[in-house]
C-alpha cells in the first residue's frame, strides 16, 4: 500500500499509528499473495492477522479519545463505523478458525479491508483532521 | 422518475476513484451498451438499494481495469481475477452508493444500501413496465467503469 502525505491528520500520535497500520496491512497483503502454497504460508498470514486484531482495535481507541477530546461533533457517526470493522473482522476469525483456515475467506477479506482502509483514512478521518483545523483557526482569531 | 438519481452515483464513483486511486475519470465519450462479450470479461457488483428508491445499483469492471485498480491500490502486480479482487472492488462499489445515498439524504431522499454481490450482473429486483433504468460510463486512464441504477416505482 502506498502512504500518501494527503492521509496526514495532523496529530503526530495518529498519524504514526495510521503508517503502521498501511505497512502491517502490506506486509499481510504480500504475505497473502506470496506464490507459496497456502500451507506454507498460513501460520504467518495467521501471526500477522493476530497482531492486526489487537493494533487496529488499539488505534481506533486512541483515535476515539482524540475526537472527544476536541470535541469532534461526528464523534458517534464515526465510532459506529469503527465497532462495524471491529465486528466484521471478528466474524472473519470465527468463521477462519472454524473451517480450520480456509484461504478463500481470508483472500476476500484482505480485499476488502484494502479498500475500506484507504478509504477510511483518507475520507472518514480526514473530516476529524478538517475539524480540527477550523476549530483551532476559531480558538485563533 | 427522473435521470437525476444517477448523478450522486456518478459523482461519488468520480470522488471515490479519485480519493483511492488518484486518477480523474470523465463520462466517457461512447456511451452504447455492452455486449454479451464484454459482460464475460469483467466484475460485476451489484448493490441493493431500499427506502424512498427501491431497485439496485450495478457496476461493471473490466477485468484489466479491475487489477489495475487493486495494484494501485495496494501497490502489487495482480495478474487474475479472485476473491481478493472482487472483494476489493464489492467494497469500493459500497463505499461508492454509501457516499451516493448520502448524499441524496441531504435532498431528503432516504434510503439504504444492501452488502455487494459480485458477478450477478441482473439482479432480482426483475424489469417490467415500472423499471426504470438509468446509466452511465465513466472512463480513466485505467479503463472504463460502467454503473447502470435500476430503480422501481414505490
Amino acid at each position: 500500500m502506498i502512504w500518501r502525505e494527503k492521509y496526514n491528520v495532523g496529530v503526530p500520535e495518529i498519524d504514526t499509528q495510521h503508517e503502521e497500520l498501511f505497512a502491517r496491512v502490506t506486509v499481510f497483503v504480500e504475505t497473502l499473495r506470496s506464490d507459496k502454497e497456502w500451507s506454507g504460508k498460513v501460520s504467518q498470514v495467521n501471526e500477522t492477522l493476530s497482531f492486526m486484531k489487537d493494533y487496529v482495535v488499539t488505534h481506533f481507541q486512541d483515535e476515539e479519545a482524540y475526537q472527544a477530546k476536541i470535541g469532534y461533533p461526528e464523534a458517534a457517526a464515526h465510532k459506529k463505523v469503527h465497532t462495524d470493522m471491529v465486528a466484521y473482522v471478528g466474524t472473519v476469525s470465527e468463521q477462519y478458525e472454524k473451517t480450520g483456515y480456509e484461504e478463500v475467506l481470508i483472500q476476500q477479506f484482505a480485499g476488502k479491508l484494502l479498500a475500506w482502509l484507504i478509504n477510511h483514512v483518507a475520507a472518514d478521518d480526514q473530516k476529524i483532521a478538517n475539524y480540527a483545523r477550523k476549530k483551532e483557526a476559531e480558538q485563533n482569531e | 422518475m427522473s435521470k437525476d438519481y444517477l448523478v450522486p452515483f456518478a459523482d461519488a464513483a468520480r470522488q471515490t476513484l479519485k480519493l483511492l486511486l488518484d486518477i480523474d475519470t470523465l463520462e466517457a465519450a461512447n456511451q452504447t451498451e455492452s455486449t454479451e462479450a464484454d459482460n464475460h470479461d469483467q466484475v460485476g457488483v451489484v448493490i441493493g438499494l431500499t427506502g424512498d428508491l427501491s431497485g439496485e445499483i450495478q457496476y461493471r469492471f473490466p477485468s484489466e481495469t479491475s487489477l489495475e485498480i487493486v495494484k494501485l491500490m495496494s501497490g502489487m502486480e495482480f495478474t487474475e481475477i479472485d476473491e481478493f479482487v472482487t472483494s476489493a472492488l464489492g467494497e469500493i462499489a459500497n463505499i461508492i452508493s454509501g457516499n451516493a445515498v448520502t448524499d441524496l439524504s441531504t435532498h431528503n431522499v432516504i434510503c439504504d444500501i444492501l452488502p455487494p454481490r459480485i458477478n450477478e450482473v441482473s439482479g432480482g429486483t426483475g424489469i417490467d413496465e415500472t423499471t426504470y433504468i438509468f446509466s452511465t460510463k465513466l472512463d480513466s486512464e485505467i479503463g472504463v467503469v460502467d454503473i447502470k441504477l435500476q430503480l422501481k416505482m414505490n
